[in-house]
Parts: structure tokens; C-alpha cells; sequence
């Protein structure tokens, strides 16, 4: 072997150490979440008006990933420090509430705070849109376990019965890829789901090493990096022209989620996760709203026996006189919007408002909010 | 080994007629084309003086960096083509 | 030690004479396959099979009218039928695998189109060849009718409405819908590069330059694997010359060409595609409020386009560096550059150097002979080189106001210089001032080539003026 041959392996050989050498330590330390924190919003870059979501990065300026670190560093609350004149409202829900087809002005926290309300002792009244489009009580528990961090005076938390399923409550990528905080929630509140569930990701050793973890680096990146487009153009969601309306003619089916009439019983609901929910917002001193909301009252075909595409009419009424019960025992505040917005008034699906929509529940919201600050 | 028979008009005309200072010295390995003193246009010049002068054709394609850059090597073209 | 672990130089001498023909036979038989296999499939039925054998049919002929193997004999030499059945047996191989279906996916895009139809077309070639080198091989002055031939298929390549009468006609041929044709559908890859090579070739030999060159050779610098898809455009001597200089693998060669592939993809794939996501597009130019916004795009948008660039020319000249072949730089630190014409002898060189070779010095050295004033000479051939620079990326108004651009740019930077060199001192004896003037001169170039980009990245007048009046806050 040449002396030049043997240069150029002994740089290969240095070069495959240090990457060896680079992947364990970065295995061993899981700097992710601590990145996490590392953030260009509400320092470079104005923060988010909503949590970081989309698949159309190109377009929305904007990306689903799954550090809860990074995505609160990125959102507004986190450089809003709470002024003293300030009623802190955070809003948690699902797409209806993060405002899925919705400019921020539009959704309910920018409708709320254009209406510039003030409390009964003079507060300003703030509402964070903390709001993530995906359908499950646990996913708004963990949000919100985070959130109460953040001093709110008033949690509003509007669920709907597709997010109750307690089966259901684990089949989410943002729940799995938190798999660790999901567990130490389970624990904490006793929650009825299993924290040896396999739906909970536990990343083998390799999917922790640099190589492994080079998707969570990339997206953090390119987060912050789509910081700069949001800041140029306050986009944050591609809002396409036309959308397919949500379905109006229904199927005559009476089945929810294998579920058959006559009964719905409770416990296939997550009472236990609303609960812990309540709770954590009442454990950091916060009040709390519950609102059922709005959902599309089809006077379609089969209309008779469903209301949407989500909801036969049989499983939806017995899940509101359920929750209304459970928290008129609990002395929890209720507001039941069910019926509040006409079918007009949604767009590509039975939970998802127009901005007018969004109005109608704002106004309805704003008498109890401002009537109990 | 600097032929001054050829190098002298050169640097004289490169000083006189292209840079505009007849004082300035050209000095035999200093960059000419790849420093930007003389310019595309100048190039072609240069080529139409080096024609006259010294009978020797340097072609459009050649009039680069590549083919010569200083003085010492424009020099040893025109030797390798009388 | 050292002496013994060195190989003793007859040794490698002989080594190296061994190796040469079979690295050329290698790089030869690639580069024809890569042009097959990086040829992207097109809604034209068969196309990624025929534009890479239309490329190879134009560099065959190219090569016979400027080769001297047609004019002086009745036959072609025994190597030259040897190098042309080797291309014909590779084109006929890569058909023949629409036999064994899964593998013929290894090479084309499609499954390749009837064996007898290709043999037509090698029999086409063949012929064509023959009556080039005949015809034109020994009439210089008909070399010029075929680089105008060139030009003008360049330019229905590059001109929207003819690229699609192209289509519609592609797709008559294959019994396709023509009322479906789009200037999308012919996608012909890398054929910009490799029509300035056979140009280039043409010239050459037109001013009696072109070396004696082997049909293999000439395939192997026109579709030249590394320098395939975006350049450099090596000319013909300077590659050559590498091409038929003793070889051996040598590992100082393999760790600087690997270096220089490694640089390369942090360019493209880390940081020009991470600028991507910032850089200014015909999307964000009409959303982003704010000057300040508006300039981070801007900046993006050249930085990313030059790691881009760089990056992918860095992993060419890398890879060609492995093996032995030495291709022209094509970046020299372009944004560091204290004026613009500095700045368009670092930028694209090898394709700034071809405009110079064989269209701004002709043209020079003509207005030259004619008498014309310096400044008119100096703002004609810049402004001119410039626009068909920029026509080259494609024939719109915006490349060519990107083009004017440069073309003013340049020809007011030879003014400026003119004007102060006769008249302020010389700043050499004063090394700080001539830093300070270097470093505002390459601020000022800097901002000049960003908002060129502002006319390159952008598809239409209206928008572009709708970025600077955003940018200057108007």
C-alpha cells in the first residue's frame, strides 16, 4: 500500500469515528427537546398565532412536527410575558378551534381579541389560540399540561364527541411521538389508557442517534427557518379558492365508531382525561369553560338520522346529556354551542367554521368570558 | 528569461493605451486577465497590437486567462508561434 | 521507508500507459449511458430514449464535418468504424432491454422503442455522418451554416411557442394527440451544454484549431458524464489534452476530487436547499409585506442559487477529478468581487469564457477593424453578449431584461473605470484605502447582481417591478 493510500484511509477511519462518535453522543443525550427551546419566534421572528401544523410547507410557510418544546417556543404566548392589566384566555380544541380553512384573524382567539373585550374589574381580555387539528381529549390534556405554565385566568375548552372515543385517545402521531409525557400524564391523573399501549413510540436505540433523529433536526430547522416567511407574510395555512363543502346527504347508518343504538354507554368516552383537564387548569389557579361546539346540523338526506357525517342523531344527543351531567355534578362551567351556527355557516367539514361561523360563536363566548372575569 | 524585444512594446502599450498611466510598470508575472487590469474588450486589443506588431495570429478563442495571464507567458506565445 | 512505499516512477509511467485506455473506454461507455439514464421520462411517448440519441446522432455528425477522416479518404479508418459500432452497439443494447422489461427500467425511464426502429435511426445517422463529412468537413465556411443549424434548435428549445410546435410535432411522430403539446413535454437533458460544445468544436475547427480528435473521444467530450447536466463547458483542446494524458488511480487525485464532491452537496443539498425555502418565488414576491422581508428573500435567493450552482459544480469537477480529468472552474468567489466585471470572470466562467470566445472577441475585433468608437464597440458587444446570455436560460422578456441588466451593468462599471483610471491616482501605493474601495466596490456589486435575480426568478415584468418598488419602499 502506498503511503498516499494509507493518508486517505487513515481519514476515512478519523471520519467514521467521529460520526460513530457523534451518534452515540447525541443517543445518549437526546438534545432534541432542548433545541426545542432554542427558538427564532419572539426573537427574530414574530411569534405563532397557532401551533405549528401543515403538510404544505411550500405553500403555508408552516409544518406538523412533534417536539411540544419547539412548537410552544415557536407560538406567540411564549414571548408574551402576562401584563398585569391582562386576562389570559387559552383556547384549547381541536382544527375547529386552531382554524382549519381560517386566516387568524378569523379564528376564534383573533375574532375574540378583535372584539377588544374587558372583564367586569377592568382586565383586557387575550385569548391564545392553542388550538391543534387533531381529535383527541388527551393530545388537548398534554396542550394543555404545557399551556397552564403560561398563567392563563381562563381556560376554554371546546371538545366535541369525536375527540371522546376512549379507544381512540392514543392514535395520534403527536400523542405517540410524545410517548414519554403521554405516560407520566397516565400516571399522574390515573387515565384509563395503558402506558404500555404499543401505540406509544418507544424509539430503539438507532432511531435516537443523529441518523435516527435527522427528520426532528431537519424539522426544527426548517421551523425556524419558515419563521422568516411568516414574518414576511403572516401566512401560516394554505387557504385553497374552493374546497369540497362537508357532506350534507347522509348515509342512513346508525353505527358510531362500532358503537349501535340503543345506549352509548359512558365509558367508552375519556370522562377520565376531561377530568384530568380540569384539574391541571384548576391546579394552576385557572378557571374553566367547557364548550361543546358547534357542530353541522344537516337537513340533507337522512338527516333523520344523522346530523353530519360524524354524528348519528342517537350517539350525539346521549353525549351531550352525558356531559352535562358529568360536569353539572362538578360545578364545572358549560356552554353548550351544539346548535349555535346554521349548516351555512361550515365549510369542508361538520366542525369547521366560515370566519362568519367563527363570529357567532365568538359573540356567543364573549358575554361568558367578559361576565365571569 | 524576458525577451524584451517583444516584452517592452507590449508593457509599454499595455501602460500607454489600456491602462491610460504610461508611468506604470508591468511587471512580467503579474496577473493581467485573471486581476481584471485588462478587460474583455482591451483583450481584444491587445490581440489586434500583438497582430500588427509581431505578425502573430492569437485567435478569439484564446484570448483568456487560460492561454496567458502575464506578461512572461503572452511573451513565450508570440516566441512559440514566430 | 518513505522510498519504498512509493511506487518507483518507470513503474507508475508504465501503470499509468496501462491504465489510460481502459479509463477511457470507461468514461466513454458511462457517459453515453448517463445520458440515457439521467434523461428524465416526458409525457411524448419513447422520448427519454430519442432525445438521448438525437444528442448522440448531432455529436456523431458534428464530429465527422470537423473531422478530416471523411475528406481525405474514400473510407472511414478501421478505429473509427470501431468507435462507431461501439456507440451503435450501446444505443442497440439499451433498446434491446425492452426485451428483459424489469431491466430495461435500469436505463431508460420508459421501455425503449422497436429495434428496427432504432437501427433506422444509427442507419440515419450513419448516413447523415458520412455526407457531413464529406459535404462539410472540408468547407469551413459550411461549418458556420451548421452552428446556425445548432443555434436555431437551441433557440426553439429555449422560445416557448416553438418549443411547443416541437412538442405537437414529436407527438404527430408518435401517433399522440398534438393538441395536447406543451413546452413541458420536451425536456431535452443537458442539450444546452452540449450544443456549446459541438458549437464550440465547430469554431475551432472553422480557425483551423480543432486537434485531430477520435469519434471516441469527441462523444466523450460532448456528453461528458460529470459535466452533463450543468457544465462546465470544457473546451475541446484543454479536455482532450487531460483525455490523452498518461493515467494511473492515484489517491491524492481520489481524496481531492472526493473533497471537492463532499463541498459540493453541503452546497446543493444543505445549504442551497435550505435557502430554497427562503429564497424569493413567483409565490412569496407577491405575499411578503415590509422591505426589510422583502430583501431577506432576495438575499436568499442569491445565495441560494450560487450554493446551487457551485455546489453542483463543485461534485462534477470532483468527480471528473477522480479520474483524471481536470474540468474548468466555474466559481471563483463571485460575490466577493469588487466590480462587475470581476464579478462575470468568477460567475458561470466556462460559459462567460465560450460567449467571449466565440461571439464577444469576433464581434470586437470586426466593429475593431471597421473603425468604431471604444465606447460604442464596448456598449454594444457587453450589452449584446449579456442579452444572449440571458436569452440562453430561455427566451423571455424577463432573462433578457436580466441580460440588459448585466450588459448596462458591465458597460457603465468600463466607463466608470475608464474614467478614473486616467484620472485618479493610483491607489496601489495606499493598500488601505484600496482595501476600503475593494470591500464597498463588492457591496455594491453584491446588491447589483441580488436585484438582477429579482428579473431572473421571477416569470413576468409586472412582478419584478412590483419587488424593487416594495424593496425601495415606493
Amino acid at each position: 500500500m502506498t503511503l498516499d493510500a494509507r493518508i486517505a484511509l487513515r481519514i476515512a477511519a478519523k471520519a467514521l469515528v467521529l460520526f460513530a462518535a457523534l451518534n452515540l453522543v447525541f443517543a445518549l443525550t437526546d438534545p432534541v427537546p432542548a433545541l426545542g427551546r432554542l427558538s427564532l419566534y419572539n426573537a427574530l421572528w414574530p411569534g405563532r398565532a397557532r401551533l405549528p401544523y401543515g403538510d404544505d410547507p411550500a405553500r403555508a410557510y408552516n409544518l406538523s412536527l412533534f417536539d411540544l418544546n419547539t412548537m410552544f417556543a415557536s407560538h406567540e404566548l411564549a414571548g408574551a410575558p402576562k401584563r398585569t392589566d391582562e386576562y389570559r384566555v387559552l383556547l384549547i380544541g381541536d382544527s375547529a378551534t386552531w382554524g382549519w380553512l381560517q386566516r387568524n384573524e378569523d379564528t376564534l382567539a383573533g375574532q375574540l381579541n378583535a372584539m377588544r373585550l374587558k372583564t367586569a374589574d377592568g382586565r383586557a381580555v387575550r385569548a391564545y389560540n392553542l388550538g391543534y387539528p387533531i381529535m383527541s381529549l388527551t393530545k388537548d390534556l398534554l396542550v394543555l399540561s404545557r399551556a397552564v405554565a403560561y398563567q392563563p385566568d381562563l381556560v376554554v375548552w371546546l371538545v366535541t364527541l369525536e375527540s371522546f372515543p376512549a379507544d381512540k385517545q392514543l392514535a395520534h402521531p403527536v400523542v405517540q411521538h410524545n410517548a414519554e409525557a403521554v405516560r407520566a400524564l397516565i400516571a399522574e391523573h390515573r387515565l384509563r389508557s395503558r402506558p404500555d399501549d404499543p401505540a406509544l413510540l418507544a424509539p430503539t436505540f438507532l432511531q435516537r442517534t443523529l441518523v435516527g433523529q435527522r427528520r426532528a433536526l431537519a424539522d426544527w430547522l426548517r421551523l425556524q427557518t419558515y419563521g422568516a416567511l411568516w414574518a414576511a407574510t403572516r401566512i401560516d395555512q394554505h387557504i385553497p379558492e374552493t374546497y369540497e363543502p362537508a357532506q350534507r346527504d347522509l348515509d342512513a347508518d346508525e353505527s358510531f365508531k362500532g358503537l349501535m343504538p340503543p345506549t352509548l354507554p359512558k365509558d367508552a368516552l375519556a370522562f377520565d382525561v376531561l377530568d384530568a383537564g380540569i384539574r391541571t387548569a384548576a391546579d394552576a389557579g385557572a378557571r374553566v369553560l367547557v364548550v361543546n361546539e358547534p357542530i353541522l346540523v344537516s337537513t340533507g338526506r337522512n338527516s333523520d338520522v344523522r346530523y353530519n357525517f360524524f354524528y348519528p342523531r342517537w350517539a350525539y344527543d346521549q353525549y351531550r346529556a352525558l356531559l352535562r351531567d358529568h360536569l353539572e355534578l362538578r360545578r364545572v362551567d358549560y356552554f353548550d354551542a351544539w346548535n349555535l351556527v346554521p349548516q351555512e355557516e361550515f365549510t369542508n367539514s361538520a366542525v369547521h367554521l366560515t370566519p362568519a361561523g367563527s363570529r357567532m360563536l365568538a359573540q356567543a363566548l364573549a358575554a361568558v368570558i367578559a361576565g365571569r372575569g | 528569461m524576458m525577451d524584451d524585444s517583444i516584452a517592452a512594446p507590449i508593457a509599454e502599450y499595455i501602460a500607454g493605451a489600456i491602462l491610460k498611466n504610461p508611468k506604470r510598470a508591468i511587471k512580467p508575472d503579474e496577473p493581467l486577465i485573471s486581476s481584471g487590469l485588462i478587460d474583455s474588450f482591451h483583450l481584444v486589443d491587445l490581440g489586434l497590437f500583438v497582430e500588427d506588431k509581431f505578425g502573430v495570429r492569437i485567435d478569439d478563442s484564446e484570448l483568456n486567462a487560460d492561454t496567458f495571464d502575464t506578461l512572461d507567458q503572452l511573451v513565450a506565445l508570440i516566441r512559440s508561434r514566430r | 521507508m518513505l522510498a519504498t512505499e512509493t511506487s518507483p516512477p518507470a513503474a507508475a509511467g508504465r501503470l499509468a500507459l496501462a491504465q489510460a485506455p481502459a479509463r477511457n473506454l470507461a468514461l466513454f461507455a458511462a457517459s453515453v449511458l448517463a445520458l440515457y439514464a439521467l434523461q428524465p421520462a416526458m409525457p411524448i411517448r419513447q422520448m427519454d430514449f430519442w432525445l438521448p440519441t438525437a444528442s448522440l446522432a448531432l455529436t456523431v455528425i458534428v464530429w465527422a464535418a470537423t473531422s478530416s477522416a471523411f475528406a481525405t479518404r474514400r473510407q472511414p479508418d478501421r478505429a473509427t468504424l470501431t468507435d462507431a459500432a461501439f456507440i451503435g452497439g450501446i444505443v442497440l443494447g439499451i433498446a434491446a432491454l425492452r426485451f428483459v422489461e424489469p431491466l430495461s427500467a435500469l436505463i431508460t425511464r420508459t421501455s425503449p422503442p422497436a429495434v428496427l426502429s432504432v437501427l433506422a435511426a444509427l442507419a440515419i445517422t450513419a448516413l447523415l455522418a458520412v455526407a457531413a463529412g464529406r459535404i462539410i468537413g472540408p468547407r469551413s465556411a459550411w461549418t458556420t451554416a451548421l452552428v446556425i443549424a445548432l443555434v436555431a434548435l437551441l433557440f426553439a428549445l429555449k422560445y416557448e411557442p416553438l418549443t411547443q410546435a416541437f412538442a405537437a410535432l414529436l407527438r404527430v411522430t408518435q401517433g399522440q394527440s398534438a393538441a395536447q403539446a406543451s413546452s413541458l413535454d420536451v425536456r431535452w437533458l443537458g442539450f444546452s451544454y452540449i450544443c456549446f460544445r459541438l458549437i464550440a468544436a465547430l469554431r475551432e475547427r472553422a480557425s483551423s484549431r480543432l486537434p485531430t480528435v477520435s469519434l471516441r473521444e469527441f462523444v466523450t467530450y460532448a456528453v461528458f458524464a460529470p459535466a452533463l447536466i450543468a457544465g462546465p463547458i470544457d473546451r475541446p483542446d484543454r479536455f482532450l489534452k487531460d483525455l490523452r494524458a498518461p493515467f494511473a488511480f492515484n489517491w491524492p487525485d481520489a481524496t481531492e476530487g472526493a473533497r471537492r464532491i463532499a463541498i459540493g452537496a453541503f452546497k446543493k443539498f444543505v445549504l442551497a436547499d435550505w435557502l430554497a425555502l427562503l429564497a424569493l418565488n413567483e409565490v412569496n414576491a407577491t405575499q411578503a409585506q415590509g422591505a426589510g422581508w422583502m430583501w431577506l428573500l432576495v438575499y436568499a435567493y442569491a445565495w441560494r442559487i450560487y450554493f446551487d450552482f457551485g455546489g453542483y459544480t463543485d461534485i462534477a469537477i470532483g468527480v471528473a477529478r477522480i479520474f483524471g480529468v481536470r474540468l474548468p472552474e466555474n466559481f471563483n468567489r463571485p460575490y466577493l468581487k469588487p466590480n462587475l466585471t470581476q464579478f462575470w470572470n468568477s460567475w458561470h466562467m466556462s460559459l462567460a469564457q465560450w460567449f467571449r470566445a466565440y461571439y464577444f472577441n469576433p464581434l470586437a475585433r470586426a466593429l475593431r477593424t471597421r473603425a468604431w468608437a471604444t465606447p460604442a464597440i464596448i456598449f454594444v458587444g457587453q450589452v449584446t453578449t449579456m442579452l444572449l446570455i440571458g436569452v440562453w436560460h430561455g427566451v423571455t422578456l424577463n432573462f433578457a431584461l436580466w441580460g440588459l441588466w448585466h450588459g448596462a451593468g458591465l458597460f457603465l462599471h468600463n466607463r466608470w473605470a475608464d474614467f478614473a483610471k486616467a484620472r485618479l491616482t493610483s491607489s496601489q501605493e495606499r493598500p488601505h484605502l484600496q482595501r476600503a474601495t475593494n470591500a464597498a466596490g463588492a457591496l455594491l456589486t453584491f446588491h447589483f447582481v441580488a436585484l438582477g435575480w429579482v428579473w431572473f426568478a421571477l416569470p413576468d415584468v409586472a412582478l419584478s417591478l412590483d419587488v424593487f418598488r416594495k424593496l425601495f419602499g415606493l
